[in-house]
C-alpha cells in the first residue's frame, strides 16, 4: 500500500479548502498565497515523480478505506497507478507549477480562488490519471472540467469573455453526460465499476450491441475533451479567453488527458469486449488524420496568437490519437513521448505569448510585426520551442512523430508519415511566421481585412498597460520548458522503458490480475510485437524534413508579397478565411450539432465491430 | 452556418444517433435480471461492517467515499465558480448599468408570506440538521440536510428583509464555512493515513448498537461535513444570486 497514491490527489484539494477558508486572512497577502501555491504544485509533482519510478515494474494498486475485492469483485474505489498514467499525471502537475510560477508577476492583483481553483484543476487530473474506476473516473473528470470552465471565466483576456467559458462548459458537459450514460449501459451489462472487473466480465459474455453502445457513448465524451474533429470546436474559443497561464494547461495538458482516457477505456474496460480490432483502428485512423490536417490548416491560416497555438493543439491531438489507433506498443510509446515532448512546447510557447501580451499589450499577429524585436531573449525562446513544434532533432517530438509514424507502416499505413510531415510544416510554419514577423520583423506584415484585424486586436491585457521589464519569473519557467523539451528525448533507456510500459498498459489480462487479485506479473503479454526504438535515420530524416519545410514555409508566407508571383493579392491561407468562419462560428448551437452529428458517425462505424 | 443548415445537421445527427442508441438498448438485460453481484454484496455486509442502517450512507461515505470527495470539491468549485464570474459580471453592471425595467415598481411583501415564512424558519432548519446528523440511521444525510439547511436562508430572505440576510449569512463567512466542509471530509481521510490506515478507512468507534446516531464512526462525521459544505454552496450561490438581482433593484 504506496500512501502517496491517494496524497498526490487529495493534498491540493485540502490545500484549496484551507486557503479558501482563510481567504480573508490571505487576500491582501498575495506572496504567501503564490508560495503555497507553487509549494502545493511542486510537491505534487515530486510525489508523482516516485509514484511513477515505483510503478515501472507493475501497477501499483491502492483500494481505498481498505475495502479490497473480495473473489473478483471490487467493493470499493481503487487508484492503479502504471509509469503512463503517473508519467502523465506528472506532467500535469508540472505544466501547473510552471504556470503558477509565471502568475508569481503574470496577474496585477489576483484572489485566492485563483489558485484555489488551479489547485483543484490539478487534482482533478491527478485523480483522472490515476484511478482504477470508471466512475471514479467521470468524478475527477467532472471536477477537471468545473474548475477549467471557472478558470476559463477568470479574468478574462478579452471582451465578451463568458461567451467562450459558456462554450467550454456547454460542450464538455454534453460530453460528460454521454460519459455517464455510457457508465450506465455498461453497468446495465455488468453491475460493475472497477475498469478491470468490466473488461473481465464484457470478456466472458463477448462483443454485443450494448458494449458498443456503451463504448461509443463514452469515447465520444472524451473525444470531445480531446478536441477531435467534429468534436473540437469549443477549444479555439476557451484559448481565446482563458487567461495566459491556464491556457499552458489546457493544450498542454488537458486536451492530451481526454484523450489518455480513450486509451484506458478502450484497453483496461472494452479491449477483449469489443471484437473487431481491424474497426476500432480504421476509426480512430481517420478521426485521426482528420484532425491533423483540419488543425493544421486552421492553425496556418490564423492571426490571433492564442487562437493559432490552439489550432496547432487541435492537429497535435489528431496525431496523438493516430499513435493510439495503431493499437501496438510502439504506437502508444510514440504517443506518449510526443505528447510530453508537445506539451513542455507548447507550454513554452503560451507563455511566450504571455510575456508578449505582458509586455506589447496585443497578441495580434498583424498589429506585432516586428514590435517585438527587443525582447531578444523571449524571441529566443519562442523560436527554439516554434522549431520543436515542427519537429527539429533532438526535440522529444521527433522521437515520437518517428515512432508513431514506423508503427503506423508496420501495420500497413505508410501514408500516415506523409500525412504527419504536410501536418508539421503546416504548424510548424504557422507558429515560426508568427516568430520570424513579431521577434525579428522580417517579411511583411500580413495584410488582413480590417474587420478581422479590429476583431481580433480587442485584447485588454490583466495587466494593464505595457510593461518595461520581463520578471525572470516569467522568463525562466518558459526557457526551462524548452531545455526540458530536448532532455526528455536524451534520458536513456527511454525507448526501451516507454515500449515495456505501454506493453503494460495494453496487457489486459495483467492489469486484471494486478487490480483484482493483486497479481504481479513481471513480464507482461503484448499483443502485437514490440519494435526497435532506437534512432533511426528515416525518424531523423523525417524530423528534419518537416523542420526544413515548415522554416521555408514560413519564409514564403513572410516574403510572399515580395516574390515574382504569379497572382498578385493572393496570399497563402487567405482562401481560407471564409470555411473557417463558417464552421468555427462562435454559436454553441453549431458545435452541440456538430457534436451529436459526430457521434452518429462514429456510432455508425464502430457498430462493425460486431460483425 | 445558417439556422437551417443547423437544423438539418442536428435532426440528421440526431436520428443516426437515436437509431444507433435504441439499437444498443434492445441489448439490456431483461426487467428484473440484475447482473452484479455488487448491490447483492453491499446489502449483506454494509450494517454488519459499519453499523450503520442507512445503507445508502455507508456507500456514498465509505465503500465509494472517496467518489463522494470530488463530488462535494465538485459542488465547492461550482458555488466559488458562481461567485467568481457574478462578481465580475457586477463590475461590468455598475460602469454601464441603465436597464431591465426602470419604471417597474417592485410589489411589496405581503405579510402572509412573512408570517409564513417566519414560521417555517425554525422547523426548517430543525429538519436540516436532523437530516445531515442521522445518515448513519436512515436514507438521509449531508447532501440533502445541507439543501433544507439552505432553505431556511432563503426563508429568512422571503421573511424580512435582504440585509437581514447579508447580516445572518456574510459572503466571507459562507465561503469560510464551504471550505471548512470540503476540507474537512478531505482530512478525515487524510487522518486515516496519518493512523496508517488506507484513506478513508472508518477509524473511529462504531458504536455498538447498529442504527444507533452514536454508531457508523467516520460515517456520521463526514456526512456533517458535507452538510456544511453542501448548506454553504447554496446560500452562497442564492445570496449572489439575489446581491445580482437586488443591486440593480435599488439602482432604479
Amino acid at each position: 500500500m504506496d500512501q502517496l497514491l491517494p496524497l498526490a490527489a487529495v493534498v491540493p484539494l485540502l490545500v484549496a479548502a484551507g486557503i479558501s477558508a482563510a481567504s480573508r486572512f490571505l487576500r491582501r497577502r498575495r506572496r504567501i498565497l503564490d508560495a503555497i501555491g507553487i509549494a502545493t504544485a511542486v510537491a505534487v509533482t515530486v510525489m508523482l515523480i516516485v509514484i511513477m519510478t515505483r510503478a515501472a515494474h507493475g501497477d501499483s494498486v491502492y483500494w481505498f478505506a481498505g475495502f479490497r475485492p473480495s473473489r473478483g469483485v471490487a467493493i470499493g474505489i481503487d487508484f492503479a497507478a502504471g509509469p503512463l498514467s503517473a508519467g502523465l499525471a506528472c506532467l500535469a502537475a508540472a505544466l501547473v507549477s510552471a504556470a503558477m510560477i509565471f502568475s508569481w508577476r503574470y496577474f496585477e492583483q489576483v484572489a485566492t480562488y485563483y489558485h484555489a481553483l488551479m489547485l483543484t484543476f490539478l487534482a482533478g487530473m491527478v485523480g483522472y490519471c490515476l484511478t482504477g474506476d470508471i466512475f471514479d473516473l467521470f468524478v475527477w473528470f467532472e471536477l477537471m472540467g468545473v474548475s477549467a470552465y471557472v478558470l476559463t471565466a477568470y479574468r478574462p483576456e478579452e471582451r465578451g469573455p463568458l461567451q467562450g467559458a459558456l462554450n467550454f462548459a456547454i460542450t464538455n458537459s454534453v460530453g460528460a453526460y454521454l460519459i455517464l450514460s455510457g457508465i450506465a449501459l455498461s453497468y446495465g451489462r455488468t453491475g460493475a465499476l472497477n475498469m478491470a472487473q468490466i473488461g473481465r466480465d464484457m470478456a466472458r459474455h463477448g462483443p454485443d450491441r450494448l458494449v458498443v453502445v456503451a463504448f461509443v457513448l463514452i469515447i465520444s465524451g472524451l473525444l470531445i475533451k480531446g478536441a477531435i474533429v467534429p468534436f473540437h470546436f469549443w477549444l479555439a474559443d476557451a484559448h481565446a479567453v482563458a487567461p495566459t497561464p491556464v491556457c499552458v494547461l489546457f493544450s498542454g495538458v488537458m486536451v492530451e488527458l481526454g484523450l489518455y482516457g480513450i486509451a484506458r477505456v478502450y484497453w483496461s474496460v472494452f479491449g477483449y469486449g469489443l471484437g473487431h480490432r481491424q474497426t476500432v483502428t480504421s476509426v480512430f485512423l481517420a478521426l485521426g488524420m482528420l484532425t491533423a490536417i483540419a488543425g493544421a490548416l486552421f492553425c496556418f491560416r490564423e492571426r490571433h496568437l492564442k487562437r493559432l497555438l490552439a489550432f496547432s493543439t487541435i492537429s497535435h491531438a489528431g496525431m496523438f490519437l493516430t499513435g493510439i489507433a495503431v493499437l501496438t506498443p510502439l504506437g502508444l510509446a510514440g504517443a506518449a513521448v510526443y505528447v510530453a515532448g508537445h506539451a513542455l512546447l507548447k507550454a513554452a510557447l503560451f507563455l511566450g505569448t504571455g510575456i508578449v501580451l505582458h509586455r506589447l499589450g496585443s497578441v495580434n499577429e498583424t498589429w506585432l510585426h516586428g514590435r517585438g524585436r527587443h525582447l531578444r531573449v523571449t524571441g529566443i525562446i519562442f523560436t527554439l520551442a516554434a522549431l520543436g513544434l515542427a519537429d527539429l532533432p533532438p526535440f522529444a517530438t521527433y522521437l515520437g512523430k518517428g515512432w508513431i509514424e514506423s508503427a503506423a507502416a508496420t501495420r500497413g499505413f505508410p501514408w500516415v508519415t506523409a500525412v504527419f510531415i504536410i501536418s508539421s510544416v503546416l504548424v510548424g510554419a504557422a507558429v515560426l511566421r508568427v516568430a520570424g514577423g513579431v521577434f525579428y520583423g522580417l517579411g511583411d506584415p500580413p495584410s488582413e481585412s480590417p474587420q478581422v484585424a479590429a476583431e481580433s486586436s480587442e485584447e485588454t491585457s490583466e495587466t494593464q498597460a505595457a510593461k518595461q521589464r520581463t520578471p525572470l519569473s516569467m522568463i525562466a519557467p518558459a526557457a526551462v520548458l524548452v531545455v526540458a523539451g530536448i532532455v526528455v528525448a536524451l534520458l536513456p533507456d527511454l525507448g526501451p522503458v516507454l515500449q515495456a510500459s505501454a506493453v503494460r498498459f495494453q496487457d489486459q489480462a495483467a492489469y486484471n490480475a494486478t487490480v483484482l487479485s493483486g497479481a504481479h506479473i513481471p513480464h507482461p503479454r503484448a499483443l502485437f510485437p514490440p519494435e526497435d526504438t532506437g534512432v533511426k535515420a528515416a525518424d531523423l530524416a523525417s524530423g528534419f524534413g518537416s523542420a526544413a519545410g515548415a522554416l521555408l514555409l514560413a519564409f514564403l508566407a513572410l516574403y510572399w508579397k515580395r516574390l515574382p508571383v504569379l497572382r498578385r493579392g493572393f496570399e497563402p491561407g487567405t482562401g481560407l478565411v471564409q470555411p473557417i468562419r463558417r464552421f468555427q462560428s462562435g454559436i454553441v448551437n453549431d458545435y452541440v450539432a456538430w457534436i451529436v452529428f459526430g457521434l452518429a458517425c462514429v456510432g455508425g462505424a464502430l457498430a462493425f465491430t460486431i460483425r | 452556418m445558417t439556422a437551417a443548415q443547423r437544423r438539418w445537421l442536428f435532426l440528421a445527427g440526431a436520428a443516426g444517433f437515436a437509431a444507433f442508441y435504441l439499437w444498443g438498448l434492445t441489448g439490456l438485460p431483461g426487467f428484473g435480471h440484475y447482473p452484479g453481484p455488487y448491490g447483492d454484496i453491499i446489502n449483506r455486509i454494509a450494517v454488519a461492517q459499519t453499523n450503520a442502517t442507512g445503507v445508502v450512507s455507508a456507500v456514498n461515505f465509505e465503500y465509494r467515499g472517496f467518489d463522494t470527495v470530488a463530488e462535494e470539491y465538485i459542488l465547492f468549485v461550482a458555488a466559488i465558480g458562481v461567485s467568481t464570474v457574478l462578481r465580475q459580471l457586477r463590475g461590468e453592471r455598475e460602469r454601464a448599468a441603465r436597464d431591465e425595467a426602470v419604471g417597474r415598481r417592485v410589489p411589496p411583501t405581503s405579510d402572509a408570506v412573512r408570517v409564513l415564512s417566519l414560521m417555517l424558519i425554525g422547523p426548517t432548519l430543525v429538519m436540516g440538521w436532523f437530516l445531515a446528523s442521522h445518515a448513519q440511521t436512515s436514507p438521509s444525510g449531508g447532501f440533502q440536510g445541507g439543501v433544507v439547511l439552505a432553505t431556511s436562508f432563503i426563508l429568512l430572505y422571503l421573511a424580512g428583509e435582504f440585509l437581514v440576510f447579508e447580516r445572518v449569512s456574510p459572503l466571507d463567512i459562507t465561503d469560510a464555512v464551504g471550505a471548512v466542509g470540503a476540507g474537512g471530509f478531505a482530512a478525515i481521510g487524510i487522518t486515516a493515513v496519518g493512523l496508517g490506515l488506507a484513506y478513508l478507512t472508518n477509524f473511529l468507534p462504531l458504536g455498538s448498537t447498529p442504527g444507533a446516531v452514536s454508531s457508523s464512526g467516520t460515517i456520521a462525521l463526514i456526512s456533517f461535513f458535507v452538510g456544511l459544505e453542501v448548506g454553504a454552496a447554496f446560500v452562497l450561490i442564492v445570496s449572489e444570486l439575489l446581491e445580482q438581482t437586488l443591486l440593480l433593484r435599488h439602482r432604479s
